[in-house]
């Protein structure tokens, strides 16, 4: 069980916050104390200041994602204002390079960050592509994958976890079926990085995507990708890099090659300390704090007669489910105004998926953390049977 | 989307009033009776009857021709058949407009 430091109770004792999926809440102290650091002298900017400060941020950040993530070249870890972003410069810029239309795979678990740059160019007539839908429990089949495979198929764009179903895909056997074909293959983990381990020494994938701001504890605003053949996705954003500045070309070289701009300082250096914070605590730790306040959840709420879960035994602490008879978005104003307790209700941003488990209408989902404590899930709980019990009375 | 705090509670007689306007649904076996209320094109209502804090939201292609709908709706929600009769004419003429704007030539009831 997590313990509060003194200094670190919760903002709002009466707020229950399970919206981790989307944003982590609360931040590490440690998150905090170095954000303020960060923030509390000039920022040294390496190539545009001539102040030297104790930590280069964006460095030191690169060299504990390549150690966290098992990557040789920190330098290929790329910054980005979050995983949309990322996913955005990986598809186009790939897409900018095909010399002719190509077939991409993708799956039904997908979120319009995925989702809307492959219609875009679809309407573009620069791609096709096939979905492939999960199975009833919510995971992709990787021989799915490859049997959707053609041979003009260039792209496979997959989550690691769904942030509708809590499951997590099998991306070690897809990059396998993959290894020897000419195919890029990029991993949205998004909403697995932090959560559970992601040795990518081990898994043959080209590009791996995560946002800072949910289970590594960062700031929104904070996310990126790593890329192992940075050459493969065109350069689609040019500017200042405080390098070669004479040059009107954009620097070709990691990780300047993605990065333009002002870096966000303040972000990156709430990320290094969410990693630093995930380090000291231990993933295993974390994680299995996870599982048991999720088992706690799909275990009571699929006991109710009203309610309606999708996703019985999710491998992240993701728990969609609906209440017969009540919409979504009333559920979760209810939880909310009436008991304090902070879900997301809705698509998710991933309509697909919720076309098949509730016909398009949403859901509400319940993302708690490695801060809930076992007390805020039975007060939870017991709301929702609340809530429940009144849809037909 | 805004919240509102109003000075006297909401009344289940105005939640009744509601249903004139357009489809409420109630769960009133709540430890807090929760209602919320939808017109189409105009604003959505969230609350608590009881309670005198309401979030309404409004269409961002109509804003400017509801942003006192809510308050009518409170305005003559006690002021009988004639407040009734006084606020359809006003919501139609807000549908006229709204129909006009989308290009839309048979007025809406």
């Amino acid at each position: 069980m997590p313990v509060f430091a003194e200094s670190h109770k919760k903002g709002n004792s009466s707020l229950v916050y399970l919206n981790n999926a989307a944003t982590s809440w609360p931040k590490p102290r440690e998150v905090i104390s170095e954000v303020e650091r960060c923030l509390d002298q000039p920022f040294a900017e390496a190539g545009r200041s001539a102040f030297c400060s104790a930590i280069d941020y964006p460095a030191a950040t690169r060299e504990l994602l390549a150690e966290f993530f098992h990557t040789k070249n920190p330098d290929h870890w790329v910054f980005t204002g979050n995983a949309t972003e990322s996913l955005n410069i990986l598809i186009h810029g790939f897409a900018h390079r095909e010399p002719a239309r190509f077939h991409v795979v993708t799956t039904d678990l997908e979120h319009n960050s995925v989702l809307r740059p492959l219609y875009s160019l679809e309407q573009e007539k620069r791609l096709s592509y096939t979905i492939v839908h999960s199975g009833p429990d919510g995971h992709v089949d990787p021989e799915d994958i490859l049997r959707a495979v053609r041979p003009d198929t260039r792209l496979v764009v997959m989550n690691h976890g769904s942030n509708v179903l809590g499951t997590v895909q099998d991306i070690q056997k897809v990059g396998q079926y993959l290894a020897d074909k000419d195919i890029f293959f990029v991993v949205d983990g998004s909403q697995t990085a932090g959560l559970v381990p992601v040795d990518l020494s081990r898994i043959s994938l080209d590009a791996y995507v995560f946002t800072g701001h949910k289970a590594l504890f960062g700031m929104p605003g904070t996310g990126g990708f790593y890329i192992s053949d940075a050459g493969r996705v065109a350069i689609t954003r040019q500017g200042g890099t405080g390098s070669d500045s004479r040059n009107l070309t954009h620097p070709v070289k990691m990780p300047e090659r993605f990065e333009a701009g002002t870096p966000n300082y303040t972000g990156i250096a709430s990320l290094y300390a969410g990693i630093r914070f995930i380090k000291r605590t231990g993933l295993d730790v974390i994680s299995a704090h996870n599982n048991k306040v999720t088992k706690y959840f799909t275990r009571e709420l699929a006991g109710h007669r009203n309610i309606i879960l999708y996703s019985a035994s999710p491998d992240l602490p993701v728990i969609p489910f609906n209440i017969r008879g009540i919409p979504p978005d009333d559920v979760g104003y209810i939880l909310s105004r009436a008991y304090g307790i902070i879900t997301r209700t809705g698509l998710h941003c991933a309509p697909l998926i919720h076309e098949r488990i509730d016909g398009g209408t949403g859901c509400i989902r319940l993302s708690p953390g490695y801060f809930t404590t076992l007390d805020e899930c039975r007060e939870s709980v017991l709301a929702i049977y609340e809530v429940a019990d009144s849809a037909d009375s | 989307m805004k919240e509102y705090i109003l000075d006297e509670p909401l009344t289940p007689e105005f939640i009744v009033f509601l249903n004139k306007f357009g489809t409420v649904r109630s769960f009133q076996h709540l430890r807090r009776p929760y209602f919320s209320f939808e017109k189409e094109r105009f604003i959505s209502v969230k609350g608590f009857v009881g309670e005198n804090t309401v979030e309404v939201r409004y269409r961002k292609e109509f804003v400017d021709l509801t942003p006192d709908f809510f308050h009518l709706l409170l305005y003559y929600s006690n002021k009988g058949p004639s407040g009734m009769a006084t606020l359809k004419g006003i919501e139609n003429e807000i549908g006229r407009k709204m129909d006009a704007r989308q290009g839309i030539t048979e007025s809406r009831q």
